[in-house]
Parts: structure tokens; sequence; C-alpha cells
């Protein structure tokens, strides 16, 4: 047996249950994506099964570019991700921070800053829309109700009620509605993410070589100056990597919309595919093809970055 | 790190209670569920009964009755097990020769097998319901979502043992190559014990994510392999009425693995990162 026979029978399982889990289906739905395949045609009951001869080349991928549904998708998921982006980072960065530094109860707060990571989206999204965020039963209602509540008391006193009485009844804001879901979806994924750059940018923090701060607190800088010019740059490549990674996940949200609104004006590709998915299978393979190069385009970068630290 | 100078008393109050402000807050939602658990569904929803109610235990222990708990939490304890075991007898070896006989393409093999978890779940969502419903007759098993789990979760199994792995001294390695020891006790007498630690994380981590994922164990199950994942979203809207007994079941979803977790938080940067943030 040659020196590298035996390395290469070693990797031979993985390698080739991935080649397998890679290909076969997305072949599939690259083939998918150039036929005419739609499961419920009265009309046409041959386009139900796939078949080379129901061709249509670039048909699928012109009739989604021309969905005004798939456009929606795009600018809603683009929205969706930059706001949980900026939103991660900027909290992140800010706790991270806050919590480098040891005071008393240190390891608990850890925990508890962590902990909204491990709930499964499923969990985490029925918990937001149902006990908090619905405008009647949630914290959200009953909040506003008291709000309400305590104007309406005031009302009653001399001169202030003359200014009470000028306010209005305030309404809570339905999180399921079509304008208001997205920002649902938002809240409850920062809230789970949010940990995770924290703890990234912790780890991040304490590999800070900190007798160049010191040499900076001896040059009379000043905390934030020191922040700005040496934790940022130091944390440059961590906000690159929690934003990339965030991005390939959260391009793939699906549960959360799924549990908030069922994609009632809140739909992303991935929702976008299972609607397609249920009928016109052509659509749907084609909007896969979109997802699968929006996501390499952000992957190639990631890989990049991963790569050089690969090594050393 | 000192934003404050150390002499300032203030910050040395200040920041420290607005850090337990803040994780309070974040804890608040989880401390919320489990507190409404607690109580009755009829007590859940009224007003009155927001901070002071009388605790039951109701919801937990109808939990087989009313959402068949049990069965659902079974099979998410069956296929994240062997999910795991199964990414960890793949991943082993694998990670194993990248580590200590790195060719000229361990490196591209690494970064190819980041790239086949970066792909989007749904864009081969039909293929796959297609390929295990008509043609495998898998949908809806366990072997089905054990192999599903397994591949999403490998290459990041593979790429933290690896990083573990190449940790331990090739000398090492090497010594009991010259003892003319075999391949199966050089993995087995050597290499696991030595890397037990990292073995351990990596597999408590995969466990994790097994758990949590609500994508495949959603869409390629019905009845007979459905997880937690699927029961709690087959339970998105009770319209305020059965708000104890849903905290109840979410919690029982959650809380072991929230519990895990804590463990495992160091492994958590490595095993999301890849090894890129140290």
């Amino acid at each position: 047996m040659s020196n590298r026979t035996l390395p290469r029978l070693l990797q031979a399982p993985a390698i080739l249950l991935l080649l397998i889990w890679m290909l076969v289906p997305l072949s599939m739905t690259l083939y998918f994506s150039f036929i005419r395949y739609v499961l419920n045609s009265t009309i046409r009951p041959e386009w139900m099964t796939p078949a080379l001869s129901n061709w249509r080349g670039l048909g699928n991928y012109k009739y989604v570019l021309e969905a005004k549904d798939f456009w929606f998708a795009i600018q809603n998921s683009v929205f969706i991700v930059s706001s949980i982006l900026i939103l991660t980072v900027v909290l992140g960065l800010g706790i991270a921070v806050l919590i480098n530094r040891s005071f008393p109860g240190r390891g608990i707060v850890r925990v508890l800053l962590i902990s909204p990571f491990f709930v499964m989206p499923a969990v985490n999204a029925v918990l937001w829309i149902n006990m908090i965020l619905d405008p009647v039963l949630g914290l959200n209602g009953l909040a506003v109700a008291g709000i309400n509540e305590i104007v309406d008391g005031l009302r009653d006193f001399p001169v202030l009620g003359g200014f009470f009485s000028m306010w209005p009844e305030f309404e809570p804001i339905s999180f399921r509605a079509t304008q208001t879901s997205s920002y649902a979806v938002i809240m409850m994924v920062t809230w789970q993410w949010t940990p995770f750059a924290v703890l990234i940018f912790m780890t991040s923090l304490q590999s800070e070589d900190e007798s160049q701060k010191e040499a900076a607190t001896l040059d009379g800088a000043s905390p934030w100056s020191k922040f700005i010019n040496l934790t940022v740059p130091h944390l440059a490549r961590p906000i690159a990597i929690v934003v990339m990674i965030q991005s390939i996940f959260h391009l793939s949200l699906y549960a959360e919309i799924e549990i908030v609104s069922r994609g009632n004006g809140n739909k992303n590709l991935p929702y976008l595919i299972g609607e397609f998915t249920s009928n016109n299978i052509g659509a749907a393979s084609a909007t896969g093809i979109f997802a699968v190069i929006l996501a390499n385009i952000i992957a190639i970068f990631l890989l990049r970055i991963v790569g050089k630290s690969l090594m050393d | 790190m000192a934003i404050v100078t150390q002499s300032s008393k203030l910050g040395n109050v200040l920041w420290p209670t607005l850090a337990w402000v803040v994780a309070l807050i974040f804890f608040f939602p989880i401390f919320w569920l489990v507190f409404t658990s607690f109580k009755t569904d009829a007590d859940a929803v009224k007003p009155e009964f927001l901070f002071f109610f009388t605790p039951t235990l109701e919801n937990y222990t109808n939990m087989t009755e009313n959402y068949d708990y049990w069965r659902f939490a079974i099979n998410s304890v069956i296929t994240s097990t062997f999910a795991t075991l199964f990414a960890l007898a793949v991943g082993v070896p694998a990670a194993y020769a990248m580590a200590f006989d790195p060719s000229r393409r361990t490196k591209d093999i690494l970064m190819w097998m980041l790239s086949t978890k970066m792909l989007p779940a749904a864009a081969v969502l039909y293929p796959m319901t297609f390929l295990t419903k008509n043609f495998l007759g898998i949908f809806d098993t366990h072997f089905l979502i054990i192999l599903v789990l397994c591949l999403i979760n490998l290459p990041i199994v593979i790429w933290m043992l690896f990083t573990y792995f190449k940790e331990i001294p090739k000398e090492i390695i090497e010594a009991g190559k010259m003892d003319g020891v075999s391949l199966w006790g050089e993995i087995k007498d050597i290499l696991i014990p030595l890397a037990w630690g990292g073995i351990v994380s990596t597999a408590l981590l995969t466990f994790i994510f097994c758990w949590n994922e609500a994508y495949w164990t959603v869409r390629l199950t019905t009845i007979d392999a459905a997880t937690l994942s699927k029961l709690i979203e087959g339970n998105r809207a009770p319209e305020g009425l059965f708000f104890g007994r849903l905290a109840a079941v979410s919690t029982a979803a959650i809380a072991p693995i929230i519990i895990l977790g804590w463990f495992c938080q160091k492994q958590l940067v490595q095993g999301l990162t890849f090894g890129a943030v140290k």
C-alpha cells in the first residue's frame, strides 16, 4: 500500500457522502429549472412529469425575474438581513466591551447573555409572536393597555387633566400584519444572534494586545480614541466573520417567517421557493438557483478569510 | 478593557450594573416562557395574574395528553444522537488523515467541505422531497432525518476535529507507527484519548445543532419521524387560548439544550467560525 492510499481511504467516506449530498439534489434542481414542470397542470398533463421534451430553456428564469413576488422577496431579504446585521454587530460590540472586565457575577451574566442563542428557532418565534408581541394577550398588548389606563386616570386631574385629555388612546401594534411582520422577525432573530456576536467579539477582545493599549494610555490617549484606533481595527476580522456567517444563516430564515405570518407581507427567497414548490417546480428550481448564486457570492468572501487563518 | 479610567469610582458601579441590566433583558423572554408555563391556560392571559398567581404543574403533567410531547422528544433524541455519532464515525478518520497526513489538496478539500454547508437548503427542497418520497421511499423515517442531520453537520464536525487534532504533536502519532501499532489501535489508543476533550465538545455542539434544526426536520417529516421543531411549529398560533400549555411544552423542548449550551460556550466560537476567530 502506497504512502498516500491510507489517508485517502480514511477521507473517502466523508468526501463521497458530501459529494453526493451536494451534487445529486443540486443537479436535479438545475435540470428542473430548465424544463416545464407543474404538479397540477390539468390543461397540459405532460408537464406533470419531468422530461426533457418539456424543455423551457431560460423560460423559468425569465418567469421568476418578471414575478413581482421575486423582487419583493429579494428586497425583503436584504431588508431583514441588513437590519439584523446592523443591530447584532452594534449591540454585540457594545455588550462585549461592557462585559470584558471583571465584576461581581460576570460568569452568571455571561450565561444569561448566551442563553438565547440555544433556543430552537421554532420556540423563539412562538414565544415572541404570542407571549410577547401579541397585541391583545401578549406583553405588548398588556403594556399598551396599562399605559392607556394610566393616561385615563390622569385625565381626571385638575389642570394637568386638560393636557392628558388631548392624548389619544394608544393602539398596540400587531406584528402579524403585512407591514409589520418583518419587524417581528428582525426582533426575534436579533435577540437570538446578538449573543453569538458578543461571544465572538469577546473571544477576540481577550486576545487584544494589552501592552499596546498601556503604551497608548501613557501617551495620554483618551479611552474613546483607544477604542477607535486600537480595538476596532483589531475587531475588523471578527466583525467581517460575524457579518458573513450571519448573512448565510439569515438568507435562509424559514421557521420564523412561517410562524409569524406564514409569509404574509414578509417573504424571502426560501419562503418563495416553498410556495412555488406546491405547484410550479420549474419556477421553484429557478428561484433556488438564484438563491445558490446569492449565497455563493457571500461564501466566496467568507471562505477567503477562513482559508487565510486555516493553516497557521 | 477599561473605557473609564481606573480611578473612576462611578464607572466601577455603573458599568457592571449596566452589564447586569442588559443580561437580564436578554434573558427575560426565556424567563417569561418558563414563568408562563406555571400558569393555567386561563390565568396566562389575564392581566391581573401577570406577576402573581397560583403556580401549577398541570401544564407539565398534561404534556403527553395535550401534545404527545414524548413521542416528538424521543424522535429528537434518537435523530440527534445517531446523527452526531455517525458524523463522528465518518469525521474522526477523515480529520485524522487530514491533520497528520496532509497533502497539497487538504486545504482545498476542507474549504470545499465548508462550502457545502453554505448551500441554501431551500434550493434543493423539491429534489429532496421527490427523491426521498417517490424514489427511495424513506420520507418521514428516522433514517432519513439522521442522514440529513449528519450530512449538514459533517463539515463542521470535520473542521472542528481537524483544528483539535492539529494541536497534537505529530511525533506522538509517528512514535505509535514506529512501534507497529495498527491504524485502528492508533486511533483508538492514541488519538481518541489525547483529543478526548475536543471530541466531546464537537459532539455536544453537533447535538445542539441537530436538536435545533428547523428546516429539514419539518419539511421531510409528517408524523413518524417528526421532531420537537415540528411539534412547536405545528402549534404556532394558539390565539392565546393555550399560552400556559404551549409555554410548558416549549420550555421542555429548549431546557436540555440551553443547559448543554452553557457547557460549551467556548467551543461554540470555534465551531461556528471554523476556527477563524481565536
